[in-house]
């Protein structure tokens, strides 16, 4: 023995087997996590083997649009092995496809787990499943989406690539999401053409596999006046009579911001008159709007769009792209590197990047009084485990009813009023008053501008919203906006009157 | 085994007398029973995902045979020997690898192949030829290991058997996942840095309890720090250069970490200062911060174990599919032979034998099975502390308790590695991965414990008398005086 008494090794050893323990402790506790906690999310992902394994050998349950018409069903061929059919090529980018040779995708992807019927997300259930396995059965989804509308988007759409989104303010759920070009899913899920269609849409121009709607990212242009006015109204730092007595004179020789000159087109028109609010959104004012962006500052815009759903993924039961502001770092505040960037964001230009998703939610949200609904397509599962109905479900107030009533007066005088109609659209609907606001993106180059429109209608009591995006369709009163008019009424008059 | 150095005389051994091991006799009658009816379960779901008729037979009753044989012989041998020795370790570890033993029963045989003599061996005989084998190391060093002067005389012999183990892996290790893991030896590979956690261990108790008193009492002061003279700080630091040098040359990762944990850890046990610890700890920062720097692996593994699924058809794949493993099996698990979906005709997890059994056997038992298999190694780690806690002096303390962090850090490292808990490393799971080294490293181990836990083992030597500084320079000589 030597001179130490033997204590503190003792002592030592009992704490390290503390330790230990609660470091085993941790473990049991990650496990649970794992096994408890997350299970069931990660047991539907799309590339979990026990997903890909299931769709292997259980017929997948059938899509059917909000009036039961089937959208996604399965034939059998020769051997009785059962493949997949689709209603329509306009569906191809959203409902994507699901094929023995390559895979799944869209909705198809996303809900993998629920149509080959492992997506009860019941946890006693999957216990019970796992003491008396048997032969599992897909679900049946049932989506809000009206087939009728979806083809006439598309077919508005026409040879532009481009997207739709159509949905009820009320309650987010999606009437229509179209994307162009489209694709014969059909094909690609029949097992005797799947390989040479796929090859053929792989290499077809415009990624036709895209879906616009949810991953594409555009640069918004005007439309973006509808966000800046949110967070100017909503944040206070403007009313809907403020005016800036530097704007006409500044239309003549552009708005200097910090050495750079922000331009605008309506001069000629409105001459040296001083616009409020109301008529700047009519005209479509750039240099009111650079103005009132710098007014609201950048920290208060990224917030209130971060509100909107900017700056994270929306979420939707497809995988979404994120809409920004800015490309963030900037020390400016909101991550704005300078005034120049904020006062161009703040009529859509700059870093601003926007999917169409995004754009349809800015119109819903000031259509539904300030709240943002969540957007849904599948709105109800039946099957095996009995039937689940969706939603709807609000994502939160972006505004004050007062903020959303001005800007919806706004949205509504420039498509209906004298001014509006030269300046901003050709959406109105006869017989149903319209409210929305055109954007008309430049690209750069000498490429034709992106063609946006975002609104909804009836103004005074909306049932649908919508956004419309055609890529290098020139001004946004050219192509969007009369694209926008026929869809809306179409639904408000014909599809759901 | 017998290099009892015979500059002392043994006492008198009395005459080999049998004794009852009541306690372990039971225990391991329990884990047979537990074996047999997962055996059974996994037979019967084999049979049925076969197509065949549903029995009550075991899936392979040939190897439960065998393998609960070898076990019972175990016991046998330390009943006939007499030894009073723990009588838990042995029923722990047993349980332990039988279910390895049932879960590569239960794997595709053809994931290890092997020839001899004219005939091809899969995985699962392969594993039970180990753990024959493992088992018997187990028996031989508990019933021959009865004096510690061989461990503790040599322990610069030690280390320089270490560290030579070290630069033939080095030189000529063959690489596995990017690092360099194995030695090739005519037929045999084996993995040296198993052995090497056994010969550090002995080493570093060797050293702490000779120099523990010195490094309790002396001290200088680094700011708020209490740290020992230089000289004894110095081997720290050749240990964190080590535990680097293993990062760096052989991006054995696993290996590193669990080296350095265990040295911290005894160096903590021998001190109780909890400024050794901090000390340790800013340099396995700094070192970490430097390696993930350096060396895309580490950044790789980092990132990986931060998002898994940003990369999880690439870098991630088998992280993340390992969660899905665990997820798959929730709560009560799919049930052995149940789970683990084929995907083209293979498993998931390429490595799943070796780096994520606790995987394939969260998503067969759930966390039921999780939380038995962490409690089966925390007996382990308890019975091995103990074992420490009344051993006779401070070397058999620190070596006993060094063995058993080897096990327990081990387990940690992996177990928590496969749950995203920490940065994955390539380490095996103690008794349960498959691997010949590994079996036989951690047999040396659960032998060693049963050893030292042996109260008729013999008495240590007695302390030299006062206090010698910087003796390390000086070898071992005093004590061969």
């Amino acid at each position: 023995m030597n001179t130490l008494d033997r204590a503190p090794i003792g002592r030592g050893i009992a704490r390290t087997g503390l330790i230990l323990s609660v470091l085993f402790g941790l473990i049991a506790v990650g496990a649970g996590y794992w096994q408890v906690v997350r299970a069931s999310e990660l047991s539907r992902a799309a590339d979990n083997p026990l997903v890909i394994a299931a769709a292997r050998d259980v017929v997948r349950g059938t899509i059917v649009d909000r009036s039961g018409a089937i959208l996604a069903s399965n034939r059998y061929d020769a051997n009785g092995e059962p493949y997949r059919v689709y209603a329509d090529r306009s569906l191809a980018p959203l409902i994507g496809y699901a094929s023995p040779v390559y895979g799944t995708a869209g909705l198809e992807r996303a809900d993998n787990a629920e149509l080959t019927g492992l997506g009860s997300n019941n946890s006693l259930e999957d216990l019970l499943y796992k003491l008396a396995p048997q032969r599992r059965q897909g679900a049946d989804l049932t989506l809000s989406l009206s087939l009728k509308l979806q083809e006439a988007a598309v077919k508005a759409l026409g040879a532009y690539r481009g997207a739709v989104v159509m949905l009820d303010p009320r309650t987010g759920r999606v009437l229509a999401m179209a994307s162009t070009p489209v694709f014969d899913a059909s094909a690609i899920a029949n097992p005797i053409t799947a390989q040479a269609a796929f090859a053929r849409t792989s290499a077809a121009a415009g990624q036709p596999f895209l879906n616009r709607a949810t991953m594409g990212r555009y640069v918004p242009g005007s439309v973006f006046k509808i966000v800046t006015s949110i967070a100017a109204l909503g944040s206070g730092a403007i009313n809907a009579s403020t005016s800036y007595p530097q704007q006409p004179a500044a239309e003549q020789t552009g708005l200097l911001v910090s050495g750079f000159r922000i331009h605008d087109g309506h001069h000629d028109f409105t001459g040296s008159q001083v616009l409020d609010y109301d008529q700047a959104i009519e005209v479509s004012c750039n240099i009111y709007f650079a103005l009132t962006g710098l007014r609201t500052g950048g920290a208060a815009l990224a917030d209130w769009a971060d509100r909107l759903g900017f700056g994270a993924p929306i979420p939707f039961d497809l995988p979404t792209a994120t809409s920004q502001v800015t490309n963030g770092g900037g020390s400016f505040g909101g991550g704005f590197s300078d005034d120049v960037e904020l006062a161009n964001a703040a009529y859509g230009q700059a870093e601003t990047l926007v999917t169409p998703l995004q754009m349809a939610l800015v119109a819903a949200s000031v259509a539904n009084g300030g709240v943002l609904m969540k957007p849904e397509l599948v709105t109800g599962i039946s099957g095996p485990a009995g039937n689940q109905t969706i939603g709807p479900a609000a994502l939160g107030t972006v505004m004050t009813p007062a903020v959303a009533g001005t800007i919806g007066n706004a949205m509504e005088l420039a498509v209906e009023s004298d001014w509006g109609r030269i300046f901003t659209t050709g959406a109105a609907i006869p017989g149903i008053l319209t409210a929305g606001k055109t954007g008309t993106a430049e690209i750069g180059g000498s490429a034709e501008p992106n063609s946006w429109f975002i609104g909804y209608a009836p103004a005074d009591n909306p049932e649908v919203a919508i956004a419309v995006i055609v890529e290098q369709g020139g001004h946004g009163s050219a192509q969007a906006a009369p694209i926008a008019g026929s869809l809306m009424s179409l639904w408000l008059k014909t599809l759901n009157p | 085994m017998t290099a009892s150095a015979g500059t002392r005389t043994r006492p008198a051994v009395a005459a080999i007398r049998p004794r009852a091991r009541r306690r372990e006799s039971g225990l391991l009658i329990i884990v047979a029973l537990v074996l047999l009816l997962g055996s059974v379960s996994l037979g019967a779901t084999q049979r049925e995902l076969a197509g065949q008729k549903v029995t009550w037979l075991p899936a392979d009753a040939g190897q439960l045979v065998v393998y609960l044989t070898a076990l019972f012989g175990a016991h046998l041998a330390l009943v006939l020997a007499g030894r009073r020795s723990d009588q838990v370790l042995l029923p722990t570890i047993g349980l332990l690898a039988g279910i390895s033993l049932l879960l590569m029963e239960r794997l595709p045989q053809s994931l290890v192949t092997q020839s001899l003599a004219g005939r091809t061996f899969g995985l699962a005989s392969i594993q039970l030829g180990w753990l024959l084998l493992a088992l018997a190391v187990i028996t031989i060093v508990a019933l021959a290991v009865r004096s510690d002067a061989w461990l503790r005389r040599y322990k610069y012999t030690w280390a320089a058997a270490g560290i030579s183990l070290l630069l033939l892996t080095f030189l000529f290790g063959n690489e596995v996942n990017g690092a360099l893991l194995t030695i090739q030896i005519g037929p045999l590979s084996g993995q040296p840095t198993e052995l090497i956690k056994v010969i550090l261990v002995i080493f570093l108790a060797g050293y702490l309890s000779e120099f523990r008193p010195l490094l309790v009492e002396a001290s200088m002061r680094l700011g708020p720090l209490q740290l020992p003279p230089l000289p004894y700080l110095l081997p720290m630091l050749a240990m964190w250069a080590m535990a680097l040098g293993i990062v760096v040359i052989q991006r054995d990762l696993g290996a590193a970490l669990l080296f350095f944990a265990v040295f911290l850890a005894l160096v903590y046990i021998a001190t109780a200062r909890a400024s050794y610890v901090v000390v340790g700890l800013i340099l396995f920062a700094a070192g970490s911060v430097v390696a993930y720097q350096l060396f895309g692996t580490v950044r790789d593994r980092v990132d990986i174990w931060i998002n898994p699924f940003a990369d999880a058809s690439g870098k991630g794949y088998q992280v993340v599919q390992s969660l899905y493993a665990f997820a798959r099996g929730g709560i009560i698990g799919t049930g052995l032979g149940a789970g683990l979906p084929l995907v083209g005709g293979r498993l998931p997890i390429p490595a799943i034998h070796t780096d994520f059994p606790f995987a394939a056997l969260g998503e067969e038992l759930g966390l039921i099975g999780v939380v038995a298999i962490l409690g089966l190694y925390l007996i382990v780690i308890e019975r091995g502390l103990r074992v420490a806690a009344s051993a006779a002096d401070d070397f058999r303390s620190l070596l006993a308790a060094g063995l058993t962090l080897v096990v327990g850090v081990q387990a940690f490292i992996i177990a928590a590695g496969n749950l995203k808990l920490i940065p994955l490393t390539g380490v095996t799971l103690p008794f349960i991965s498959y691997g010949g080294s590994s079996l036989l490293a951690n047999g040396v181990v659960i032998g060693l414990l049963l050893a030292l836990s042996d109260r008729g083992v013999e008495p240590p030597p007695p302390a030299p008398a006062g206090r010698r500084r910087f003796a390390f320079l000086r070898g071992s000589r005093q004590e061969a005086g």
